[in-house]
C-alpha cells in the first residue's frame, strides 16, 4: 500500500502570488517613473553653449518700449544674417550694473550696422528691471526670461554672462564675466569684417 | 418679615430684568464687530506676506526660502508680493504669477502635476514595493516556521513511507521467528 501526500487548497501560497504580481508591478512602474525622472535630469544637465556649437533658439517676450523695432516677441533664428548679442543681467546684479554703459555704446556704436543686442532679463520683477533700463539709459531692446526658458537653454550659472552669435546662428563667443567695451568691439569687428 | 424679604426679593429680580442691563454687552458686541475689520487690516500685509514667502524659493542661494532670505533680489521680491496683496491680489494669484514668471522652480514644493507629480509618486511606489517585500518575506518565514513544526518526529504515529517500511520488516523479523 502506497501513503500519497494530501493536497491541500494551500492559501498562503495564493496570498505569496498575489503579494509578487502586486510587488513585480509597482516595481516596474516605479522603474518606469525613476527613467522618466532620470530623463529629464540628463536632459537638463548638459553643457553651455561654447564657441562653433549652433545658439539655441529662443522666443524672446519684449518689455513695453524695448521692443526697438523688433516687435513684441523675438525669435532668434529670424535673425539669420546679422551677429546677435545676447546679455543675461538682472536689476539685482552689480556686476550688470558696472557694464550696462558700455552694453549701451556698443549698441549705439553698431546701431547702423547689421548687429542687434539683446537684453535678456533673469529672475527679476518687471518693476525692477525697468527701472534698471531706464537708470542706466537702455536703448536697445530688452525683454524677460519667462520661466528661465532661455537661461535654461544657454546653461547660464549667474549673471551676466553674454553670447555672441554670428550671421549662421553659431555661438563665436561666450563671457561669464562684466564684459568692456573693447572686448566687444573686437568680436564684432571680426565678425563683420 | 418674610413679606417684606419677598418684597425685596421681587424688587431685585425686577430690576436685573431692565432692558438697560443688556447695554454693556450691546457695547461689547458693537466694539467687536468693529475691531474685528481693524484687527484683519493690521495683520494683512507683513504676516500674509511670510506666509507667501516661505512657499518660494530664494533666486540666487540654493534650497533656501524666500521668507528668510536677507538678500536685494529677495527683498526685492518680498517688496513684490506686498505690493500686489495691497493692489488686492490673493495670496495664490500672487504664487501663480511667481509661478508663471519664473517657473516651477520657483516654488518651494514642486506641484503634484505633470511632470513633477512623478516625485510625489515614486517615493510613495518605493514605500509600496518595499512592504510587499516586507511582507513577502514575513510570509516565506511563516511558512516555513509551520513546515518545520508539521516534520515527522520519532515519536509520531503518522504513516510515512518510511516508517511503514520499518513497521513491515519488523512484521516479517517477527514472523520468520
Amino acid at each position: 500500500m502506497t501513503v500519497t501526500p494530501e493536497v491541500k487548497p494551500d492559501a498562503p501560497a495564493r496570498l505569496r502570488l498575489l503579494l509578487t504580481v502586486a510587488g513585480v508591478a509597482i516595481l516596474v512602474v516605479a522603474l518606469v517613473a525613476l527613467g522618466l525622472m532620470a530623463m529629464r535630469l540628463a536632459g537638463q544637465q548638459g553643457a553651455r553653449p561654447t564657441a562653433g556649437m549652433p545658439a539655441p533658439d529662443f522666443d524672446l517676450p519684449m518689455y513695453a518700449n524695448y521692443e526697438n523695432g523688433l516687435g513684441q516677441q523675438i525669435k532668434l533664428s529670424d535673425l539669420r544674417g546679422k551677429v546677435v548679442i545676447i546679455n543675461f543681467w538682472a536689476s539685482w546684479c552689480v556686476p550688470c550694473k558696472d557694464e550696462a554703459p558700455a552694453l549701451e555704446a556698443i549698441a549705439q556704436k553698431y546701431a547702423d550696422r547689421d548687429v542687434v543686442m539683446l537684453g535678456i532679463n533673469y529672475l527679476d520683477m518687471e518693476r525692477d528691471a525697468l527701472a534698471f533700463l531706464a537708470t542706466y539709459g537702455v536703448s536697445y531692446g530688452n525683454g524677460v526670461d519667462l520661466q528661465q526658458r532661455i537661461s535654461k537653454a544657454y546653461r547660464i550659472t549667474g549673471v551676466p554672462e553674454t553670447f555672441i552669435i554670428d550671421q549662421q546662428g553659431v555661438v563665436r563667443e561666450v563671457f561669464i564675466q562684466p564684459i568692456t567695451e573693447p572686448q566687444l568691439s573686437a568680436t564684432l569687428d571680426n565678425l563683420l569684417n | 418679615m418674610k413679606g417684606k424679604r419677598q418684597k425685596a426679593e421681587g424688587k431685585n429680580q425686577r430690576r436685573g430684568r431692565h432692558p438697560l442691563c443688556l447695554l454693556p454687552f450691546a457695547f461689547c458686541l458693537l466694539f467687536s464687530l468693529i475691531a474685528l475689520p481693524a484687527r484683519a487690516q493690521t495683520v494683512l500685509p507683513e504676516d500674509q506676506m511670510y506666509q507667501i514667502a516661505k512657499q518660494l524659493n530664494c533666486p540666487t542661494c540654493a534650497g533656501r526660502n524666500l521668507a528668510d532670505c536677507p538678500t536685494d533680489t529677495c527683498t526685492q521680491w518680498k517688496q513684490e508680493i506686498v505690493s500686489q496683496l495691497k493692489d488686492g491680489k490673493s495670496g495664490d494669484e500672487v504664487l501663480t504669477y511667481f509661478r508663471g514668471r519664473f517657473g516651477d522652480q520657483v516654488l518651494q514644493e514642486p506641484p503634484k502635476e505633470g511632470f513633477t507629480l512623478l516625485m510625489w509618486v515614486v517615493p510613495v511606489l518605493a514605500a509600496a514595493v518595499l512592504i510587499v517585500v516586507a511582507l513577502l518575506a514575513a510570509q516565506r518565514a511563516s511558512s516555513r516556521n509551520r513546515k518545520s513544526a508539521n516534520l515527522p518526529t520519532a515519536s509520531s504515529n503518522q504513516a510515512t513511507p518510511a516508517n511503514s517500511y520499518e513497521t513491515e520488516l519488523e512484521q516479517q523479523v517477527k514472523d520468520a521467528s
